[in-house]
């Protein structure tokens, strides 16, 4: 078994476990009370995957709605775990401007999300890192 | 090999985030990155896993660098991609508060039966 790392040398087993990815799903909102670059995500599981609508958070050239994207992958929490938790995910989107790599990931109950934003043509401004906290919303909400 | 192949937007200064970075814990996934600066305002990253008897060289990649404001003079982020067939590591990065927050996440394209998984792990910046 080839590693990176001395930790993925696990013992072997038949096939990987599928990922639990319900924990990711429902609505997520903004623990800060002023704006930021992402207001509201809503999670849904679609089979292995999951589709992330992304709602702006009325800071600078986020759009309202981002729409819809398809994870591309969704990570384990750990080497083994596949059974439980997720850990994380990975999406993409392509906004007025810029292309958008999504990552999120549950902490703690919260919902951690970044975002690496890259502006498509020359600009005189930056690319940009976020990193922003969600709460899974009430039932109702 | 990087995540989004970064447009020529303005340069950044890159202090915050070049260096020598230790993983805070001994028995962590990854041992040492070294970020240097490259051609054009951009810069690479040089990885180390712990392993046993010695770590491994994962090699060196470019690394696109991110601000923490559009309007941002200075880099706090960047992202990389290892792919070394039987296993892809993409490394999404920041700095907090003087340490390096790396997550990677991890994706196995082999036949072992690993769960492809997320990690995050904390780095100090080895004095000169």
């Amino acid at each position: 078994m080839e590693v990176l790392r001395e930790w993925e040398r696990v013992p072997l087993v038949p096939e990987a476990p599928r990922i639990d990815i319900s924990l990711m799903a429902g609505r997520w909102l903004k623990t800060n009370d002023k704006a930021q670059w992402i207001g509201r995500v809503d999670i849904e599981v679609a089979g292995d995957g999951l589709l992330v609508h992304v709602f702006g958070g009325g800071l600078g050239p986020s759009p309202a709605d981002w729409g819809t994207a398809r994870s591309e992958i969704v990570y384990g929490s750990w080497l083994t775990s596949g059974d439980g938790l997720a850990g994380a995910f990975l999406c993409r989107y392509e906004l007025p401007d810029v292309s958008v790599e999504l990552q999120g990931n549950l902490n703690l109950g919260l919902l951690v999300v970044a975002t690496y934003v890259t502006f498509r043509e020359p600009v005189p401004l930056a690319n940009r890192f976020t990193r922003e906290f969600f709460r899974q919303a009430e039932v109702g909400v | 090999m990087s995540v989004i192949e970064p447009a020529a937007s303005t340069s950044l200064d890159l202090s915050v985030l070049l260096g020598d970075w230790r993983n805070t814990n001994a028995l962590g996934g990854i041992s040492r990155i070294v970020c240097e600066p490259a051609a054009e305002g951009r810069m690479t990253v040089h990885c180390y896993g712990r392993c046993l008897p010695e770590d491994r060289d994962w090699g060196v990649v470019d690394a696109p660098v991110f601000a923490f404001e559009f309007e941002g003079k200075e880099a706090g982020a960047f992202s990389a991609v290892y792919d070394f067939g039987f296993e892809e590591v993409r490394l999404q990065v920041n700095v907090k508060a003087g340490v390096l927050v790396v997550v990677t996440l991890n994706r196995f394209n082999d036949d072992s039966g690993r769960v492809n998984y997320f990690n995050r792990e904390f780095f100090y910046r080895k004095p000169r």
